[in-house]
C-alpha cells in the first residue's frame, strides 16, 4: 500500500495533536453503569486498543467517541470538537468530516456495488458522483480489491468486505478511524489481512481507535491499550508492536 | 396450541408500532368501506330501499265518510291479500295561508295520525316532534336539497283554513300520504269530508295485481264510497323518471372507496407477515411446525384486525348516517333523502369480508414463510434484492442528484410487490382527487348556469287572496312598471303559469311564459334555441326523455276548451320535466286570462338587493320579494361531499404509504443506522424515506390522472342521463394544462404525507443500538 492518499489530517505534525480527549465520562442504562467516569486521550498518529471482557463498556466508549451516542455526564472531544452540546445534525456532519467507523458486521449497503458503498461517503457530502467513484477507485486500489469494485457485498468474502468497509471508513479523510471488532466476524486469514491493512494505514500517520477483546488484534495493531473492567480504566499500556 | 398463542400474543407485544398501524389501517378501510358500501346502499334503488324502510302503502285509498263509516273501513284491512293496514284517518283538504317549505300557500291534504309509525307508512320524522297537541301540525317535507334549511320552518305560525297551527314538525312519507299531519282529535276544526285507509298486500308487484288488490278492499264497501286512490307503482315509475343526477357519481366514490381499502388491508397485512419471515425461521428454529408458524401469523395480524374491523364498523356506521344525511341533504329527489339508513348487510360485509381479506392477505405470504426452511426464512428478512433493483440503483448512483435522493428513488424497487401495491393505493387516491376535481369543476358550472348565472338578482311575487295572502294594490299591468320605476331596476320580465295539458297523457304540466325580453335570463340552451315568436317552446331535457320528444318536435298544448300547436325550438340544460317555456301570446293564446304572477328584477351593477326588496315591500305590501339563489344548493353539497370523500379516501392511500415506510424503515435499520455512522444528516435520511415514497407518488400521478379524467368522462353521460342533463362541452371539458399538473402533484403530495412521520421516525433511529446488533 502506499502512502498519500489514504491517510487523514493530522501527518506530518511535529508535536502530536490532541484528537480525543474523554473527560469523566459516565454513561448510565438505568441502574446499569455502562462507564463510570472513564477519563482518555488519544493522540494523533497513536493506535489505541480499548480491552476488556464483554460488557465493559468497550462499545459504549466507542459510541461516545463516534457521537452515535450521548454520555450522561462528563466531556467528549474530538478534534477539538466538543460532541455534548452538538445536535443530531450537528454529530451528523461531525462523523461525515472527523471520524471513519468500521463495524464488526461490516454494514455495507447490499444493493450498492463495492466501488458505490465507498463513494457513498463522500457523495454525502456533496461530491459530485464522478469525483467520488475516482477517489473510492483509488482507495479500493490500495487495499488491493480493486478487482471486486463492481462486485455486490454479498458475493463478497468477510475480508474483503471489511476492506470495502475501511476504504468506505477512509472516504472523507477522517481524523480518527475507529474499529469496533474489525475482526470479529472474519475467518483468521481475512483476519489478518485486515490487521496489516490497519498496522499500514496507522504507520502512514491515521489515528486508531480499536474495541476489541481479541488479544493478538491488539499487539498487532496497537501501540497502546487501554484495560476497561466495569465502565472504569483499569489498566493503560504501552505497546511494542509485533509487526 | 398453547404456544402458538403465547408466540402470537409475545409478537403482537413486541411489534406494537406494527400491530398499531394493522389496526388503524384496518379501522380507517372498515369505516370506509362501511361508508362505501352504505353510499352505494343508499344510492342504488333509492325508492325500492326508501319505501321499504318506511314500510310504504302499497295502496293509498281515500274514501268519502257520507258514504262509509270508520268500522267498515277497518273491516277492510281483512281482505283477501292484505298483509297490513292503516287507518281509517280522517282526511281534509285545508288552505293554507302560505308556504311552508315545499308547500305552496292553497289546498294541502292533511291528514290525523296519531303517531308517524304503524304497521303501513312510517313516516320519516327528521325535524322536530310529532302533532300530538292543540294547535300542532307537522308538514310534509322531504330531507333533500335544502332540507336543512328548512328547520326554519319549525314553529312557524300558519292558518289552515283560517285556523291557526304551529309547525312542529317536518316529516317525509315515500308514499305521499299527505302534506300536513295533526293529532285526530285535532282533525275535526278542519272538518274532514273523507277517511284514508292504507295497505301493503302479498302480492301488488304489477297494475294487474294492484288493481285486483283495490277490488278486494273496496269490493264489501258501498258503491262510491271510494274517491281516490293512489298506487305505489305510479310513485315508483314517477321517482325513475327524476333520479338524482348525483348518484353515479356518489357510485363511483363507493366503489373508490371499496377499492382503495381493500388495497392498503392486502397491503399492510402481507406487509407485516413478510417483514416477519426472520422471526418466522426463528420460530421454526425453535420447533414449531409450519402449521404452528402460519397459526402463529394468522393470530398475530388478526388480533389487531379484529380490533380495527370492529372498531371500523362501529365508527362507519356512526359516521355514516351524518355523512350520507349531509350528501343526500343537498341532492334533489325525496327518496334519497329517504333512503339512508343502517343496513343490516353492510354491517355484516363488513365484519366478515374485512377478517376475511386480512386473513387471506395474511395466508398468502404465511404459506410462503412455511413452505421456507428456517435457515432461508431466517435470511430473508431483510429486503430482497433483485437483479433490476440493483441495476437502477446503480444507475442512480452516477446521477447528479443528492445522494439522499438518489438512494430514495432506489429504494422501491427492493421490494417490487410492496411498491406495486402502494403505487396501487397512490394511483386511486389521485384517481379519486382527478375525478372529484372535474366533478367539482361541472358541478358548480352546472349549479352556476341551473341558476341562471346571476342573470337576474330578484324574484317578486304578487300575493294571491284566494290562498289567504295579501294581494297587491297595484294591477298586474301596474306592478311591472312600478318595479322597473323603484331605484336600481335594469329590467323587469313579468311572467306566470298556465296549467295545461298534452292530450293522451294523465299527468298536468306548466307553461312558463315570458313578457317581453327573456332570452337574457340565464338560462342556459343546450340544443336547439330561445324561443323567438308565438308557437315556439323551450323545454328541459326530461321533458325530452319523459315524452320521447326532440328537438323540432310539432306538439299540442291543450287547456279547457283550448288547444294550440307548438314546436319544441330548444332543450335547457336542465329543468322540471313538467315546465316549459315560451312567450306570452302563446299563453295568451291558450289562456286569454292570463296576468303576470312573477317579476324577475335585473339590478344595474353596484345595487343593494336587499335594499330593493325593501323597496318593493313599500311599494306595495302585496308584492313579496325574494333574492335569487346564485348558487345551486345541489351541487354546492355535491361539491362537498366529493370533498370529504376524497379526503377519507385520501387519508386511506395515505396511511398505506405510511405504512410501507414503516416496514421499510424497520427492514432497513441497519442500513439507516450505518448511513447515519458515515455522516448521513436526519434530514437527509427523511429526504430519502420521503422521496423513495414521493417517486411512486409520482408515478402514482402520471396513472391516476389520466385515470380520473377518464372516469369522469365516462360518468358524466350517465349522470346526464340519470338527471336530465345534457352536459355542454364547457362543461365536460374541465381540464387544463394548470390544473393537471396540480393532480399529478397531488400524488407526490399524498405521498410524501403519509411518508413524513416514519421518515421522521427512521431519523432518529439509534445508530448504536442498531449497528452493534446483529
Amino acid at each position: 500500500m502506499t502512502s498519500g492518499s489514504v491517510t487523514g489530517p493530522g501527518t506530518g505534525e511535529d508535536e502530536p495533536r490532541l484528537v480525543v480527549r474523554l473527560e469523566d465520562v459516565r454513561k448510565e442504562y438505568g441502574d446499569h453503569h455502562a462507564l463510570n467516569g472513564v477519563s482518555l486521550e488519544i493522540r494523533s498518529g497513536e493506535a489505541v486498543a480499548v480491552m476488556g471482557p464483554s460488557g465493559c463498556g468497550k462499545s459504549t466508549l466507542l459510541n461516545m467517541v463516534a457521537g452515535l451516542d450521548r454520555p450522561t455526564s462528563g466531556r467528549v472531544t474530538v478534534h477539538g470538537e466538543d460532541l455534548t452540546g452538538l445536535n443530531e445534525t450537528g454529530l451528523a456532519l461531525f462523523r461525515r468530516r472527523r471520524i471513519g467507523m468500521v463495524f464488526q458486521f461490516f454494514n455495507l449497503l447490499d444493493d450498492l456495488s463495492a466501488l458505490d458503498n465507498v463513494a457513498l461517503a463522500a457523495q454525502l457530502t456533496g461530491t459530485p458522483a464522478r469525483q467520488a467513484r475516482r477517489r473510492a477507485q483509488e482507495l479500493l486500489d490500495e487495499l488491493g480489491i480493486a478487482d471486486r469494485r463492481n462486485a455486490f457485498p454479498a458475493v463478497l468474502s468477510g475480508g474483503e468486505r471489511q476492506r470495502v468497509a475501511v476504504a468506505r471508513a477512509l472516504m472523507n479523510r477522517p481524523a480518527l478511524l475507529l474499529a469496533d471488532e474489525p475482526t470479529g466476524a472474519l475467518d483468521s486469514h481475512s483476519g489478518e489481512q485486515v490487521m496489516d491493512l490497519l498496522l499500514d494505514l496507522n504507520q502512514i500517520g491515521q489515528t486508531l481507535l480499536l474495541v476489541t477483546h481479541d488479544p493478538r488484534l491488539a499487539t498487532r495493531c496497537a501501540n497502546r491499550v487501554v484495560d476497561l473492567a466495569d465502565g472504569r480504566v483499569v489498566g493503560e499500556r504501552s505497546l511494542e508492536r509485533a509487526g | 396450541m398453547r404456544a402458538v398463542w403465547q408466540a402470537a400474543r409475545a409478537a403482537v407485544r413486541r411489534r406494537r408500532l406494527q400491530t398499531s398501524v394493522i389496526a388503524l389501517v384496518v379501522l380507517v378501510s372498515t369505516m370506509t368501506i362501511v361508508v362505501a358500501l352504505g353510499l352505494l346502499d343508499a344510492a342504488s334503488a333509492p325508492f325500492d330501499r326508501a319505501f321499504a324502510r318506511q314500510q310504504g302503502a302499497q295502496l293509498t285509498a281515500t274514501f268519502d265518510t257520507a258514504r262509509v263509516d270508520a268500522a267498515q273501513l277497518a273491516a277492510t284491512a281483512h281482505a283477501a291479500g292484505v298483509v297490513a293496514s292503516a287507518g281509517p284517518f280522517a282526511q281534509a283538504v285545508a288552505t293554507l295561508d302560505r308556504p311552508v317549505t315545499i308547500n305552496d300557500a292553497g289546498p294541502v291534504t292533511v291528514v290525523g295520525r296519531a303517531d308517524p309509525g304503524g304497521p303501513v307508512d312510517r313516516v320519516n320524522l327528521w325535524a322536530g316532534h310529532w302533532a300530538t297537541g292543540p294547535g300542532e301540525v307537522v308538514f310534509s317535507s322531504p330531507p333533500g336539497i335544502g332540507g336543512e334549511g328548512r328547520r326554519s320552518a319549525l314553529g312557524a305560525q300558519i292558518t289552515l283554513s283560517g285556523v291557526r297551527f304551529t309547525v312542529v314538525g317536518l316529516a317525509s312519507s315515500v308514499s305521499r300520504t299527505a302534506d300536513a299531519w295533526v293529532a285526530p282529535d285535532q282533525m275535526a276544526a278542519l272538518h274532514p269530508s273523507s277517511a284514508q285507509m292504507l295497505y301493503r298486500f302479498a302480492h301488488a308487484a304489477d297494475d294487474r295485481e294492484t288493481a285486483g288488490d283495490l277490488a278486494a278492499v273496496t269490493g264489501s264497501l258501498p258503491p262510491g264510497a271510494l274517491t281516490a286512490s293512489q298506487s305505489y307503482l305510479s310513485l315508483e315509475q314517477r321517482a325513475e323518471h327524476t333520479p338524482s343526477a348525483f348518484v353515479p357519481f356518489l357510485m363511483v366514490f363507493g366503489v373508490l372507496g371499496l377499492l382503495v381499502a381493500a388495497l392498503i388491508v392486502g397491503n399492510v397485512v402481507s406487509g407485516a407477515v413478510v417483514s416477519g419471515f426472520r422471526h418466522i425461521g426463528v420460530l421454526k428454529a425453535l420447533g414449531f411446525t409450519p402449521n404452528q408458524v402460519v397459526a402463529v401469523y394468522l393470530v398475530m395480524v388478526s388480533v389487531p384486525a379484529l380490533v380495527g374491523c370492529v372498531l371500523g364498523t362501529v365508527l362507519g356506521d356512526l359516521a355514516e348516517q351524518p355523512l350520507l344525511r349531509q350528501i343526500f341533504n343537498g341532492v334533489d329527489g325525496t327518496e334519497l333523502g329517504d333512503s339512508v339508513g343502517l343496513s343490516p348487510w353492510v354491517d355484516l360485509v363488513a365484519l366478515l369480508g374485512v377478517p376475511a381479506l386480512v386473513l387471506l392477505a395474511a395466508l398468502l405470504p404465511s404459506l410462503r414463510a412455511r413452505a421456507l426452511p428456517a435457515a432461508r426464512a431466517i435470511s430473508a428478512g431483510s429486503a430482497q434484492r433483485t437483479g433490476r433493483a440493483l441495476r437502477i440503483q446503480r444507475r442512480l448512483t452516477g446521477s447528479p442528484l443528492p445522494r439522499s435522493v438518489s438512494l430514495g428513488l432506489g429504494l422501491p424497487f427492493a421490494r417490487p410487490g410492496r411498491s406495486l401495491l402502494t403505487l396501487a393505493a397512490v394511483v386511486l387516491g389521485v384517481t379519486t382527487v382527478t375525478f372529484s376535481t372535474g366533478l367539482a369543476s361541472t358541478v358548480t358550472a352546472f349549479g352556476t348556469a341551473a341558476e341562471g348565472g346571476g342573470a337576474y338578482q330578484v324574484v317578486v311575487n304578487a300575493g294571491r287572496a284566494d290562498v289567504g295572502m295579501t294581494p297587491p294594490t297595484h294591477t298586474a299591468a301596474q306592478i311591472g312598471p312600478l318595479l322597473s320605476g323603484l331605484p336600481g331596476a335594469r329590467q323587469v320580465t313579468p311572467s306566470a303559469y298556465v296549467p295545461v295539458r298534452l292530450p293522451g297523457v294523465a299527468q298536468g304540466m306548466n307553461l312558463l311564459a315570458y313578457q317581453g325580453l327573456s332570452s337574457d335570463l340565464g338560462t342556459l340552451v343546450v340544443d336547439g334555441r330561445w324561443f323567438d315568436g308565438p308557437g315556439e317552446i323551450v323545454v328541459s331535457p326530461g321533458f325530452l326523455t319523459l315524452h320521447a320528444a326532440a328537438v323540432g318536435d310539432r306538439l299540442t298544448l291543450a287547456t279547457a276548451g283550448r288547444t294550440e300547436q307548438v314546436t319544441i325550438v330548444g332543450e335547457t340544460l336542465t329543468g322540471d320535466p313538467d315546465y316549459v317555456s315560451t312567450d306570452w301570446s302563446t299563453a295568451t293564446a291558450l289562456d286569454p286570462a292570463v296576468t303576470p304572477r312573477q317579476f324577475l328584477v335585473k339590478l344595474a351593477p353596484g345595487t343593494d338587493a336587499a335594499a330593493y326588496q325593501r323597496a318593493v315591500r313599500a311599494a306595495d305590501p302585496g308584492l313579496h320579494p325574494s333574492g335569487k339563489d346564485t348558487v345551486n344548493a345541489g351541487a354546492m353539497t355535491a361539491v362537498g361531499s366529493a370533498s370529504v370523500l376524497s379526503l377519507l379516501l385520501g387519508t386511506v392511500a395515505a396511511l398505506g404509504v405510511f405504512n410501507t415506510v414503516v416496514l421499510n424503515a424497520r427492514e432497513r435499520r441497519r442500513d439507516l443506522g450505518m448511513l447515519k455512522s458515515i455522516g448521513m444528516t436526519p434530514r437527509q435520511v427523511t429526504a430519502m424515506m420521503v422521496t423513495s415514497m414521493a417517486a411512486l407518488g409520482l408515478a402514482g400521478g402520471a396513472v391516476g390522472v389520466p385515470l380520473g379524467m377518464l372516469a369522469h368522462r365516462l360518468i358524466l353521460p350517465v349522470t346526464g342521463q340519470a338527471g336530465g342533463i345534457d352536459f355542454p362541452a364547457s362543461m365536460r371539458e374541465v381540464w387544463h394544462p394548470g390544473n393537471l399538473a396540480l393532480l399529478a402533484l397531488s400524488g407526490v403530495a399524498l405521498a410524501a404525507l403519509g411518508a413524513l412521520i416514519p421518515s421522521r421516525s427512521a431519523a432518529r433511529v439509534t445508530i448504536a443500538k442498531v449497528l452493534h446488533n446483529e
